[in-house]
């Protein structure tokens, strides 16, 4: 025969972790936000970034979500971090920093080159551009897809294939992301992007201090701008 | 003279359990170098030399009851070694999966995995140890034979870590040390009855057959080129050599293309090309094929051919062959090409022969396999045009690379590849460019530096240089250019996009029409390496840039320590790291093992009763030599890295020839009377010095000989410094066994311990310093403990 006398006890447990639950989980929701926040503040409006768009979706995208559980707590960190297969997911200012370069926005259309974590991808496609995906590790490709699918940013279209071909059958883009360094500049990508079209690629491995280099395409001539977002003191020739 | 009880059976345990940890030393060398980087062979130095302390401090806290059971811990001493030998690799990767390097500034729990696996990769040191250490004490008085066994062991094992790894897989060489120490385990076994190790033997033959015959795939970084590559869809290894020079992978893969730094106006197409590795790090792509376009024609690679059509040329490292198929097809009649790295024309030519085995069969190229020093040394042709290999990486990359020599970035190597060219030849090289600008400053100070030394008034005469996207290609002349010349860069560089960044009657905006810096750092440097005041540059600047000697051919090392502060508050504290990791790292490590040689080794020996009188002097004396003998073994491999062109065939040659030979000094001790430990050991001071003094001029006069020749002559500058070498040691020992048997273990402990500390910091030292101080420096060690072995007598000679 069960003891009745706890059950008021037990029904008021019952409720009380039914009111709290939510309140708990969104606590825990808004602390990452908060830490997005700082993130934004102190990392990245702090360094120059001013874009409206780029801030905005910085702030909205959980970049926790995007790295390994292993790494989850260090994701508001200021620095890249791995997330296998040799790749890693580019530090918060350098992801605003190149979003910021090809003015993304409503009306935009938008080629990135390596997926990889998808954070990039979901940041364009917060900003309200229409992006495009492309990741040549199969695993890579497939688990961004699904991560971009279920925080809400299904609108970017993604495809496990080689990325030197580009996208011709969406192109030609107003602005194309090289997100996984290269030697080269593949002449396809060139080829697919808009007259006045921006390319951003960065130079380096990714944890060494990496230049960032802007392609911009202007008729037949290509012209390259290599930009560093760490800026260091010019050095000049004592007179 | 009958050895008591025993016969020689200890002494072959001895010599094989040496040679099994010595060749497992060297195998671990090019392990850790294909799955991490080269620049970690001192951490396992240091591993190996601490398995050796801990065991010297296990054995001071135990020493009696292990004495008392010798007989039967010695062959279950040796099993486990062997056990640990042929399953230490799988068991680092089945429990920690290894560890990167390359993250550990950016995950804390790699610095403990770094930890875990120093810790498993002692393990068959400490066992081996135990057992050697074992024998030394409970038969101090046949010290001098034992020491002999030892010795000539270790210099065995050094040829058969070699030997092995031109033969097999570099995983294949620990369960092949396990065998060996499973051999000296029924040495020692022969004629006894203990079930226990009987089934411990046939553990750990059963490990050492499986790990043989089905070797385990190396734990690779996820970020060493190899790894990444492998990743690729449709990635296959199409060719894999073992090599004591390095194994080689050649990859291919349909993503795979190659095309470094072409011009943004190529419009070619850019056809998937195979990859090739050595260690796992990429040495480049194969060729193109013949009939097929090859995108370095639209690169700053192809700035010489844009000047002239030269009718000779050499290309020094010349690797996949990619510079040597480029100047057949612009027209260079006769290219000599040179590469260090023996067996890699034979692997390329066998799994490419389209595009690089028709290099071989080629009657216009001639293929040399010698380090190109060497070469520089021994060839009297001229040639209209030298191709050096790329400075820094892609993106610059420089501080991976602070401990790697490279020889042909030298002074010396400049002015001796300046003497080679025609009147009108000129000299290639070309740069990743960086930023903060460090390898384009540092290469422009040499090559203006080079012209200074020629005695060229005028070096802007004879200077191009031309800037893509990514890289900078500077082409010196030794007559100065012609305004046709200076005419032909200009179209070069309109026709690709380029932009010029040193010519004759250059104006400043011409300099970024096509691709634009973030600032004018590096034509300010350019312009002002031009300057005869160009030393305060080199003081000014945040980075070191001065040109690199042989003494000290470390070019990539850019950190300067006075300049830290400065670059931490430019930078903040956790991107310095990705600056100059290379260093970085290897400091990291050091430290790492410096605290586990005090947790392991020094710390337990507090336990110790009162070590008596004179621990001070035990702690001089043994610290001293331990510290001295390891900063002039790592000298001399450094040194012998130049001269023999390849970093194992030196480690090789110089650890067999020092304990081989530490041996005999060893043996001698034995039989020669009234030898006071200090004379000896400022005999080795001396030694030391006169290395320090000589040895370089030496080498240098000598680097044209054949390899024979050249290994003759190491072994006949090695031979007499490394036989004195192997006397303080037992003399002091014999003698702390007469005065104070007490601290016998302290003092072997304090030895370990030194040496471990010692082999940490040698490398970081050379960078400083150079390999000439550094023997300095080991002299001044020994000198240390010459002092603190004043006024003792000489230890009595063993019955």
């Amino acid at each position: 025969m069960p003891n009745l006398s706890v059950l008021p006890h037990r029904v008021f447990a019952l409720l009380l972790w039914i009111v709290l639950m939510p309140v708990c989980s969104s606590r825990a929701e808004s602390d990452r936000a908060t830490e997005r926040m700082v993130m934004v503040t102190e990392q990245i409006v702090a360094r120059g970034v001013k874009d409206p768009a780029t801030l905005a979706a910085m702030r909205a995208v959980p970049r926790h979500r995007f790295v390994p559980r292993s790494q989850a707590a260090s994701a508001y960190d200021d620095r890249p971090l791995p997330i296998g297969h040799g790749q890693t997911i580019s530090q918060p200012f350098i992801v605003a920093y190149m979003t910021e370069i090809i003015r993304p926005g409503p009306g935009r259309k938008i080629l990135e080159i390596g997926t990889g974590s998808g954070y990039q991808a979901a940041i364009l496609a917060a900003t309200g551009a229409e992006v495009y995906s492309i990741e040549i590790i199969p695993e890579l490709a497939s688990a961004a897809a699904v991560l971009l699918r279920e925080l809400g940013y299904g609108s970017v279209q993604t495809k496990a294939a080689d990325g030197y071909y580009g996208w011709a059958e969406q192109a030609p883009f107003d602005a194309i992301i090289v997100t996984a360094a290269s030697e080269f500049v593949p002449p396809p990508l060139i080829e697919q992007l808009k007259e006045a079209g921006l390319m951003v690629i960065p130079v380096g491995s990714p944890f060494f201090v990496q230049t960032l280099m802007l392609v911009q395409k202007q008729g037949n001539a290509m012209t390259s701008a290599n930009l560093m977002p760490v800026r260091f003191v010019p050095f000049r020739r004592a007179e | 003279m009958r050895l008591a009880g025993r016969g020689y059976r200890r002494h072959f345990a001895l010599a094989l359990v040496s040679a099994a940890l010595l060749s497992f030393q060297i195998a671990l060398l090019q392990i850790v170098a294909t799955s991490q980087w080269h620049h970690f062979a001192a951490f396992v130095i240091s591993i190996a030399l601490l398995g050796f302390g801990v065991a010297g401090t296990l054995l001071a806290l135990a020493r009696d009851w292990m004495v008392t059971r010798q007989d039967q811990l010695l062959p279950v001493l040796l099993c486990a070694c062997a056990v640990a030998l042929a399953g230490v690799l799988w068991l680092t990767r089945a429990l920690f999966g290894g560890f990167d390097s390359l993250l550990l500034f950016v995950d804390p729990r790699e610095l403990l995995r770094l930890v875990a696996v120093a810790w498993l990769l002692m393990l068959p040191f400490l066992c081996g140890a135990l057992a050697i250490g074992l024998i030394f004490t409970a038969g101090t008085e046949r010290i001098g034979s034992y020491y002999f066994a030892n010795m000539l062991g270790s210099g065995f094992g050094c040829l058969l870590g070699l030997a092995g790894l031109s033969l097999l897989l570099p995983q294949q060489l620990p369960p092949l040390c396990a065998l060996l120490t499973l051999a000296a385990t029924g040495i020692l076994l022969a004629g006894g009855h203990r079930c226990a190790t009987h089934a411990g033997m046939l553990l750990g033959l059963v490990l050492a057959a499986a790990a043989l015959l089905y070797p385990a795939q190396l734990p690779l970084s996820q970020y060493k080129d190899l790894s990444r590559i492998l990743d690729l869809p449709g990635a296959t290894i199409i060719a894999q050599h073992p090599a004591a020079a390095g194994q080689v992978h050649v990859v291919a893969a349909p993503g795979l293309r190659s095309a470094a730094g072409v011009s943004l106006n190529w419009s070619g197409p850019l056809p998937s090309t195979a990859a090739v590795f050595v260690n796992g790090d990429m040495v480049g792509s194969l060729p193109p094929e013949p009939g097929t376009d090859d995108p370095r024609d639209a690169s700053t690679y192809a700035l010489p051919y844009a000047l002239d059509v030269p009718h000779a040329v050499l290309v020094l490292n010349a690797g996949t062959g990619t510079a040597v198929a480029q100047a057949r097809a612009l027209g260079a009649a006769r290219v000599v090409a040179v590469e260090s790295h023996g067996p890699l024309a034979e692997v390329l030519a066998a799994s490419a022969p389209e595009s690089f085995g028709r290099l071989l069969a080629d009657p216009g190229v001639d293929w040399q396999t010698t380090a190109p020093r060497t070469w520089l040394a021994r060839d009297r042709q001229s040639y209209d045009l030298v191709i050096l290999p790329d400075v820094g990486g892609f993106g610059g990359n420089a501080g991976l690379f602070a401990l790697h020599e490279q020889p042909l970035l030298t002074r010396e190597a400049l002015y001796q590849i300046w003497q080679k060219l025609t009147p009108q030849g000129m000299l290639a090289i070309t740069a990743w460019v960086d930023y903060p600008v460090r390898n384009p400053a540092r290469l422009m100070a040499s090559l203006v530096e080079m012209l200074a030394a020629a005695g060229v008034s005028d070096p802007a005469a004879h200077i191009a240089a031309v800037r893509s996207w990514g890289t900078i290609t500077f082409c010196i002349k030794r007559a100065p250019l012609t305004a046709d010349e200076v005419e032909r860069v200009r179209a070069f560089t309109a026709r690709w996009a380029f932009d010029p960044a040193l010519l004759p009657g250059l104006q400043t905006e011409e300099r970024q029409t096509h691709n634009r810096l973030q600032d004018d750092t590096l034509f300010t440097l350019l312009d002002a390496l031009f300057d005869e005041r160009r030393t305060t540059f080199y003081n000014d600047y945040p980075f070191r840039i001065r040109p690199v000697s042989d003494d000290r051919p470390f070019f990539s090392q850019f950190l300067r320590w006075d300049r830290l502060g400065a670059m931490i508050t430019l930078y903040g504290q956790r991107t310095l790291p990705f600056l100059e990791s290379g260093l970085l790292v290897a400091g990291l490590a050091a430290l790492v093992l410096v605290f586990l040689a005090a947790l392991l080794i020094l710390l337990p020996l507090t336990r110790l009763p009162s070590t008596g009188r004179h621990g001070w002097r035990t702690l001089l004396y043994f610290g001293g030599l331990g510290i001295g003998y390891m900063w002039t073994e790592l000298a001399l491999i450094h040194r012998f890295v130049f001269y023999l062109g390849q970093p194992v065939y030196a480690a090789a040659l110089v650890m067999g020839v020092m304990l081989t030979c530490s041996a005999i000094g060893s043996a001698l001790t034995g039989r020669l009377i009234n030898l006071r430990p200090g004379r000896w050991t400022a005999v080795v001071a001396a030694a030391l010095l006169l290395h320090a003094l000589l040895l370089a001029p030496l080498l240098q006069a000598t680097l044209s000989l054949p390899l024979p020749g050249r290994v003759t002559l190491a072994l006949v500058a090695l031979l007499p410094g490394a036989v004195v070498m192997g006397m303080p040691f037992p003399l002091g020992l014999r003698l702390l066994n007469c005065e104070q048997p007490a601290q016998v273990p302290w003092a072997w402990g304090i030895n370990g311990c030194c040496s471990v500390v010692g082999a940490a910091m040698a490398t970081l030292l050379a960078v400083e310093v150079g390999y000439s101080l550094l023997l300095v420096l080991a002299a001044g060690a020994y000198l240390v403990a010459v002092l603190s072995s004043v006024g003792r007598a000489a230890p009595a000679r063993p019955q």
